[in-house]
């Protein structure tokens, strides 16, 4: 069943050098239960299509059809995690995880509650007090993931949430995603420049073309697992890689797509 | 190794240890002090010594055995408490009121970017009047009382929390906002949970700027006009060569200051508990 479609949705920005058309006619499906990412060139938009998803920005035509009926955006439906942990500095651990129930309004004392639940799920009992500064980038945005599912969001927007992230860190939460993903049943929208993790992690990848970006390509992703270390090693893995290197026009150093 | 390489490497172990080693030794709270105090000391010992001797004129500079005995007439007659109340009062009554309205007109700013733009070259406009200019209308206005200084205090402080609050609201993480739009935030959710938190700090920090302007307001608006407060001891010392007064008057001030300035220490503490540990101590520039 298709959870939400994009119908060839156009954004420009008028900035100080001009129009810049950013989308141009994006079209494309996410089904429920789906993990899709996002790749394409750098600049070409990838985030401009999340904020949009996310009710965050208007598009200037086209629309978004969610669980069949049409809507303007995603406000408050969606679980958000960006590459920056956005953790506010002034609330601690706990209080931060409870943001996004506080702000639906859910009673202190229950929302407290199902905080403690998840953060020692996730290892971090013992820090709900904690300031984000004095935790390591993998913890903030581990914290950062609780926050996110704790709304029970029908669907999640990542972008690039790992990439700031140290590689043993990234593979760590990345299953950390992929086990909340297969127990809550969330569908994902990942948006990434980095092609090894949308293969390792997708059931199918849209390739953007560059501005004004339109879609490519969409590729399933066959794996035998999905899990960040198992999907890396599976035979197939190489194959996506490089087709996906193709399409994204990547020169290796004898001047051939790689 | 040749020798160059080894005296290289043998001269930083020898001499840094022991520079490091003479520091630690003074660099403790009670060697601080002791720093502190014995400077003090020093300046005040050449300060008598000068004015004996006549190397500076004592007329004019006073000294400080001169400052003491003003300090303890004043202190005994009781003049110089009621001295310290007023001017005091009037300094934090029109810091309070300042700080807090222009802090809270600062993050309104932040509601209606219409409004913001209509009101922010009128800002600017006002902001660029030395506000001491205006202490004679406002004494016209609010007399020679404790409202004038008030009054006067407040035209400081108010518009320099004002421009500081709305700075900062403006400056607040447009990505935190995202986010908490993102999970469903109202624009009063967004305010209240993001931009007033987030503004904190800058708001905390222009309370000890204008803790300043707030006495400055007092000792202004006493020097124009008043029959008590601090200003109005150093003015009326000064215009009678009394500087042992004006002294005390000046040392008395700055105690004040330095007094309030812990005071709002303990509420930045209480205000930005997270703040407070920011590390770095250790690094070695």
């Amino acid at each position: 069943m298709t959870k939400l479609s994009v119908r060839d949705v156009r954004k420009s920005f008028t900035g100080k050098s001009g129009r810049t058309d950013v989308l141009g006619g994006l079209t494309f499906d996410i089904r429920d239960g789906d993990f899709v990412s996002i790749i394409g060139p750098s600049g070409c938009g990838k985030s401009t299509v999340f904020n949009i998803i996310a009710g965050l920005l208007e598009p200037d035509s086209g629309s978004l059809v969610y669980e069949g009926a049409l809507v303007e955006g995603l406000r408050g439906r969606v679980g958000y995690m960006m590459q920056k942990d956005l953790l506010l500095p002034w609330r601690t651990v706990l209080d931060n995880v409870v943001l996004g129930l506080e702000l639906r309004g859910v009673p202190r004392k229950i929302a407290v509650e199902e905080a403690r639940e998840h953060l020692s799920t996730y290892g971090l009992a013992g820090f709900e007090d904690s300031y984000p500064q004095a935790l390591s980038g993998g913890m903030r945005q581990r914290v950062a993931l609780i926050r996110t599912l704790i709304v029970n969001p029908d669907l999640l927007l990542l972008d690039e949430p790992f990439s700031a992230l140290d590689y043993q860190t990234r593979l760590y939460l990345e299953g950390v995603l992929m086990e909340a993903v297969e127990n809550f049943r969330k569908t994902v929208v990942l948006v990434t420049h980095d092609i090894d993790e949308a293969v390792a992690l997708s059931k199918r990848v849209i390739v953007l073309s560059g501005r004004p970006a339109g879609v490519k390509a969409i590729y399933d992703i066959e794996l035998a697992e999905r899990t960040p270390i198992g999907a890396r090693s599976d035979p197939r893995f190489a194959g996506y890689f490089h087709a996906l290197c193709g399409e994204l026009d990547i020169q290796t150093k004898r001047g051939e797509a790689a | 190794m040749t020798r160059v390489e080894s005296q290289l490497a043998a001269r930083p172990a020898k001499v840094q240890p022991r520079k490091r080693h003479r520091r630690a030794r003074l660099d403790t709270p009670l060697g601080r002090v002791a720093l502190q105090v014995g400077s003090i000391a020093l300046l005040l010992g050449v300060w008598e010594a000068a004015a004996r001797f006549g190397w500076i004129s004592a007329f004019l500079f006073g000294s400080p055995a001169g400052i003491y005995e003003s300090a303890r007439r004043s202190l005994l007659d009781g003049s110089l408490l009621v001295d310290v109340w007023t001017t005091s009062f009037e300094a934090l009554l029109g810091f309070v009121i300042g700080t807090a309205a222009g802090s809270l007109a600062g993050l309104a700013l932040w509601y209606s970017r219409f409004v913001a733009r209509v009101v922010e070259p009128l800002i600017v406009a006002f902001n660029s009047v030395p506000k001491i200019a205006f202490a004679p209308v406002i004494i016209l206005w609010f007399g020679t009382g404790l409202l004038a200084k008030v009054a006067l205090a407040v035209s400081l402080t108010s518009i320099v929390a004002l421009i500081a609050a709305y700075q900062a609201a403006k400056d607040a993480d447009p990505d935190l906002q995202r986010l908490a739009l993102a999970l469903g935030a109202t624009k009063s959710q967004v305010f209240r949970k993001i931009i007033v938190p987030a503004s904190l700090p800058a708001i905390v920090a222009c309370f000890r700027i204008n803790l300043g302007f707030g006495l400055v307001g007092a000792v202004v608006g006493e020097f124009i006009s008043s029959q008590r407060g601090l200003g109005h001891l150093v003015f009326t010392a000064s215009s009678l060569y009394d500087i042992s007064t004006v002294w005390v008057g000046l040392f008395v001030l700055m105690a004040i200051g330095f007094a309030l300035y812990f005071v709002i220490d303990r509420i930045e503490r209480a205000l930005l508990p997270w703040k407070l540990d920011r590390g770095g101590h250790d690094l070695n520039v």
